[in-house]
């Protein structure tokens, strides 16, 4: 940080930029309640829509699969959609789109006594169902990589399909889909902030309004990105762990994956060794 | 540490379940492709109740495919199985033969025990829930039942101690045993075993041949694919030799051993034993 102060006071004495490190500090530090709010918004909003996204990506890849071809076409053609098509036109086409088209207006809705914003719902809406066409694509891999003897063992025990699937494969594909899925999680925590196209008042959209208010715009986008960075930290250090849990018992814990440090600072295994499953950048 | 002999196998899972029919499997005219291969021309076998099959052949041969249509883990192309008295896979609509609907295909293969070459057992669960798991969500038994069966199998294949671990941490020929028994827990009226020593290592071999002994024994109707010729001398009441998809030479062991007529019968023999 010495740089940056050393870097910007060469600057103020040239054409008068003052820096007010006082908006970034307390943004920081004591978050007042719009940021607390955004934060809070961030979150939930993130989890909500990666749950929708790994339910309709287990189910789309399930439908791939199928042996009924009218699934495979529908699986087919919703993954090809959605991941042909930029997130932030979902985002748009769905908020704006529809509630101007008469087709789905998007009225608040209360939940749990909690009052939910339309436009909340339409991004948690296009946030997980952008998430399922790349998730599903997880999925399959997941299954594809379990030994097909495994599903073989379970129907000579009288098993049907479905019974196999949901009791020996899917159980195994799980943990072959985590380390993804995490890469996933920490890709949703950050791409929330697309909802600051539709005035979602989520962390970005926050310091994004305050920065106009201020005009401070670097030291409230450099607090919003220390915020994520907070977030994505926080996420690291769960996934680390939820992965060595899962590797215990079975997997034998040679195959644990590398800890938090490691994994920052990249030492021990390099994480695509085991299975190539990394879903592709977007 | 000397390995507990096998022991009353079937009396864990409450006697022997007897096929309902006197012949158990009947094939007649198997035929099988894979894309332009053809692997099974027109195989036929009949396997009696209570009677051990030993099934040899180089690889390749269609032995192993063979005993997976059985359970219909393939389809096949042509002809027809039959175990305990009805179709495997298909059923007749106007003389001809459709594949089956997949709950009726599932009931069906819950009479038919499979031992896999590469044991196949579920890695994320125990040596005793890899066992209770088909009784529980198939058969329904209830839990303190199919645990009790499942610890009594165990016990009987020499694994009590081995209850609460997981597949990797066992043996190649203790996964076996585990595969067995699992087989074994659905009580079923027939038994096959494809190549089920192939991928042990030597020494392991004999703990698991003394457990498909001890079945054979106990009255367990079995179809086993194996080159262990010493165990088909044993157990087998007859030895198939199957080659290029076809049966070639059919005979007790004896005959096996003392007079194989077919040229490829000898060649193959000579190479094995």
């Amino acid at each position: 940080m010495g740089l940056l102060v050393a870097g910007c006071s060469t600057n103020a004495s040239a054409s008068t930029v003052h820096l007010n490190w006082n908006y970034f500090f307390d943004s920081v530090l004591h978050p007042d309640s719009q940021i607390q709010n955004g934060l809070w918004l961030t979150v939930s909003i993130a989890v909500t829509s990666q749950l929708i996204g790994v339910t309709l990506g287990t189910f789309a890849a399930l439908a791939k699969m199928a042996k009924f071809r009218p699934f495979r076409i529908i699986a087919n053609i919703y993954i090809w959609l959605f991941r042909g098509t930029p997130l932030v036109v979902q985002i748009v086409l769905f908020y704006f789109g529809l509630s101007v088209a008469r087709v789905y207006g998007w009225p608040a809705i209360s939940f749990m006594g909690i009052n939910i914003d339309g436009a909340i719902q339409a991004g948690v809406f296009a946030l997980g169902v952008n998430e399922g066409a790349y998730f599903a694509e997880i999925v399959r891999a997941g299954i594809l990589a379990i030994d097909p003897g495994q599903m073989e063992a379970a129907k000579s025990l009288g098993m049907t399909y479905g019974q196999g699937m949901r009791r020996i494969v899917l159980p195994q594909a799980a943990r072959v889909i985590v380390p993804p899925l995490g890469n996933e999680f920490n890709n949703m925590l950050k791409t929330t902030s697309l909802l600051v196209l539709i005035s979602v008042p989520e962390l970005y959209t926050v310091f994004n309004r305050k920065q106009g208010n201020y005009f401070a715009p670097f030291e409230f986008y450099l607090a919003a990105a220390v915020w994520f960075l907070l977030l994505t930290t926080i996420w690291s250090v769960i996934q680390a762990w939820i992965e060595r849990r899962l590797a215990k018992g079975t997997a034998g814990s040679a195959n644990a994956g590398p800890g938090f440090w490691d994994r920052l600072f990249g030492r021990g295994a390099t994480a695509g060794e085991k299975a190539p499953l990394i879903s592709g950048g977007r | 540490m000397a390995l507990e002999k096998p022991r009353d196998l079937l009396g864990a899972i409450g006697g022997v379940p007897l096929p309902a029919t006197e012949v158990v499997v009947e094939a007649t005219g198997v035929e099988k492709w894979f894309g332009r291969l053809h692997v099974l021309k027109g195989v036929s076998m009949t396997v009696k109740r209570q009677e051990v099959v030993v099934v040899i052949g180089a690889s390749g041969s269609g032995k192993t495919t063979f005993i997976r249509c059985v359970n219909h883990l393939e389809k096949i192309q042509g002809g027809r199985i039959s175990v305990n008295g009805h179709l495997i896979g298909y059923r007749e609509v106007n003389g001809k033969l459709v594949e089956d609907r997949e709950k009726n295909i599932a009931k069906q293969r819950q009479e038919i025990g499979m031992v896999f070459q590469r044991f196949n057992l579920f890695p994320h669960m125990t040596a005793l829930e890899n066992i209770i798991e088909a009784p529980l969500l198939v058969r329904k038994t209830p839990n303190a039942e199919a645990i009790e069966m499942g610890r009594a199998l165990l016990a009987r294949v020499g694994l009590s101690a081995k209850e609460n671990v997981y597949p990797n941490q066992l043996s190649g020929g203790q996964q076996q045993r585990v595969a067995i028994a699992r087989a074994l827990a659905m009580k079923p009226a027939l038994m096959l075993f494809d190549e089920p020593t192939s991928a042990l290592d030597p020494e392991m071999i004999g703990e698991v041949l003394e457990v498909i002994k001890q079945l054979a024994r106990e009255g367990m109707t079995m179809i086993v694919v194996s080159h262990e010729m010493g165990f088909a001398r044993e157990v087998a009441d007859r030895v198939v030799m199957m080659d290029d998809g076809q049966i070639i030479e059919e005979g007790t062991p004896e005959h096996f051993f003392t007079s194989p007529t077919h040229e490829r019968t000898k060649s193959f023999l000579s190479k094995i034993l």
